[in-house]
């Protein structure tokens, strides 16, 4: 099997992937919505008019039989047409689409603020994993491990902003609003991320080639940077794909403490007032989205590691 | 759950190689276990019976600084006691995050199981679901189901608990899988003995360490997952006394009474540094035990 059909094939699986969560995600809704009561009522409120509710129903084709309505529904959606909010009157996807740019903005501080911190330090850590003083650097990164990333956020907010004044944490008003949110973000991912990097790292420096190239006289960081650091770095981007999805997660709560203007607090807020068109374009959005990440990942690891090229050959 | 180089490298699990934090395992394991007596019996102690100022307010003694008499984390905007509503809490927090780790690792550990055991259709069919579910996030949905399913122990505990077990079946099946193909498996399957004597003799007490692992690991992932759902106003009803409720209601008194926010937030920390001391410990002692025995 050549490079290119293995790309291929992997990609063929991973769309066949997207297909199958798209149609389980938006059934699962649908019938959801159904099974929570009348989706008519709920647009409509409590205390309706019945004529209101009839109204809504004949708008929405909710007098039809469920199975045309299903139909129907996949339909739209094979079309993209998410339908209107039923709070806003705009496009639901235009809404969603609208606030992509703030949520990837923080995503990507996030990546970068965790690959800043956790990359020397797993390296440190992992490189003599025995020594006294990374024991005892062990056990605080043990514990920071245990603090989940939006009580870390809630943390930051009361010394940066309640104690020391120096932050705001407000939504999006510039470069300084960036690094709250931001940071609590990469809480959710930096002692992960340590904690491979440094068993990656302390796993590749017992491997053959670390003792042939100390035996060649290479120095010890030689070894570190050269040798043991790229092979352990090369397996932790790996991780990237399936921890963006855990990012997503993260981000949803990370916007709505920080009140950030991205869709995670958009999907929050609409599945709290019960939106359903927004919810559904939000679902699909970060479906496509996590997918375009994990396949990308995938696409770049064929074309770097040199072991996956000598054997797909 | 593929075999493919990228995509087992892809595998997030708690594998039980992959970590030497250089701390040993009995000690992490029996900090861990003592951190989780304490727990457990606050939880059948205060949890099952809370104090009467825990539920009803006094407005006379509101946002009184931890350490006040009879307070000893002070009391919130209703002068309820802030150490009583925690105790009080555990039921739902510990109660939720143990009843959907049940969940997750049953449904993970059966699927797995017969994934690794019936090649064929069974087995394509577990790992596209599982690879599926894996890659998306499950607070997206875990928050959509609850929003129309309704708040509760029961409907957040089980969303909670489908939303998590395809990450217990990968791994379950993962570990089967070499399980399998060790010496004195093969050895069995060559002596005539059936697969469902294998895995009853061979398989399940192997794979022992791996699910204690994967259970303390995966209460403390459903405690954070519950906390947060209910710091969205998404978990358990509002009026119920859940850490992460606390959390949520503690924001807007983060000025004049902080403690509200750092008494839950330190009982969630505990718990979960516990759970994570026992799934560690347990996991370096398997480590120590597997080295030895080669």
């Amino acid at each position: 099997m050549t490079r290119s059909s293995a790309i291929r094939d992997a990609m063929l699986k991973r769309v066949t992937e997207l297909a199958v969560l798209l149609f389980a995600i938006t059934t699962l809704l649908f019938f959801l919505l159904r099974l929570g009561g009348d989706p008519a009522m709920i647009m409509a409120g409590d205390e309706a008019d019945p004529e209101v509710v009839a109204l809504i129903r004949a708008r929405y084709g909710l007098d039809q039989p469920l199975i045309v309505q299903y139909l129907r529904y996949l339909g739209a959606m094979l079309t993209l047409d998410f339908g209107e909010s039923l709070r806003a009157s705009r496009s639901a996807l235009g809404l969603v689409l609208e606030r992509l740019w703030s949520t990837l903005l923080l995503a990507l501080l996030a990546l970068l603020i965790t690959a800043v911190l956790s990359i020397p330090l797993g390296a440190w850590l992992g490189y003599r994993p025995d020594s006294g003083d990374r024991k005892a650097v062990n056990a605080v990164v043990f514990v920071l491990q245990g603090i989940p990333g939006y009580i870390a956020g809630l943390l930051l907010i009361q010394l940066f902003v309640v104690e020391l004044r120096w932050l705001t944490s407000i939504g999006n008003q510039g470069i300084s609003s960036w690094i709250l949110p931001s940071l609590t973000l990469a809480s959710f991912l930096v002692p992960k991320m340590v904690r491979v990097i440094s068993a990656n790292v302390s796993e590749a420096m017992r491997e053959d080639y670390i003792r042939t190239a100390r035996a060649t006289g290479a120095s010890g960081p030689e070894l570190l940077l050269r040798h043991a650091l790229p092979n352990a770095l090369l397996g932790a981007t790996a991780l990237i794909g399936t921890q963006f999805a855990f990012l997503m997660s993260g981000s949803l709560i990370t916007e709505v403490i920080f009140a950030w203007p991205g869709f995670g607090a958009l999907l929050v807020a609409s599945v709290t007032r019960l939106d359903f068109p927004v919810v559904q374009a939000a679902v699909f959005v970060i479906a496509v989205l996590v997918f375009l990440v994990n396949a990308g990942t995938d696409i770049l690891f064929n074309l770097i590691d040199p072991r996956l090229r000598r054997q797909t050959t | 759950m593929s075999d493919t180089t990228t995509s087992s490298r892809l595998s997030l699990l708690p594998r039980l190689r992959l970590w030497r934090s250089g701390l040993r395992g009995d000690a992490m394991l029996f900090a861990g276990l003592a951190m989780v007596g304490v727990l457990a019996v606050l939880a059948l102690t205060v949890g099952l019976n809370p104090p009467r100022e825990a539920t009803t307010g006094n407005l006379r003694m509101r946002f009184r600084p931890p350490g006040t008499e009879g307070y000893l984390f002070g009391t919130d905007q209703l002068g309820r006691s802030v150490a009583g509503r925690v105790g009080a809490g555990m039921i739902w927090s510990l109660g939720i995050a143990l009843v959907a780790a049940t969940i997750a690792l049953s449904i993970g550990t059966v699927l797995g199981l017969v994934a690794a055991w019936t090649p064929g259709w069974p087995r394509r069919v577990i790992r596209t679901v599982v690879d599926t579910v894996i890659a998306f996030p499950s607070l997206v949905i875990a928050v959509t189901v609850i929003a129309l399913l309704g708040r509760g122990f029961w409907p957040l505990a089980i969303t909670l608990g489908l939303a998590t077990w395809p990450i217990a079946a990968r791994v379950v099946y993962a570990e089967a899988m070499s399980i399998a193909r060790r010496d004195y498996v093969v050895a069995a399957q060559l002596a005539g003995v059936g697969p469902v004597t294998i895995l009853a003799t061979h398989v399940l007490p192997a794979l022992r360490p791996t699910l204690m692992t994967m259970f303390a690991f995966t209460f403390a992932d459903m405690l954070v997952a519950e906390s947060a759902l209910s710091f969205l106003g998404l978990g358990v009803p509002i009026t119920a006394p859940s850490w992460g409720n606390m959390l949520s209601e503690s924001r807007e008194y983060l000025v004049e009474a902080p403690w509200l926010m750092l008494a839950p937030a330190g009982a969630i920390v505990f718990a979960v540094v516990a759970l994570n001391l026992i799934g560690d410990g347990i996991a370096a002692n398997a480590r120590k035990r597997g080295r030895a025995a080669m």
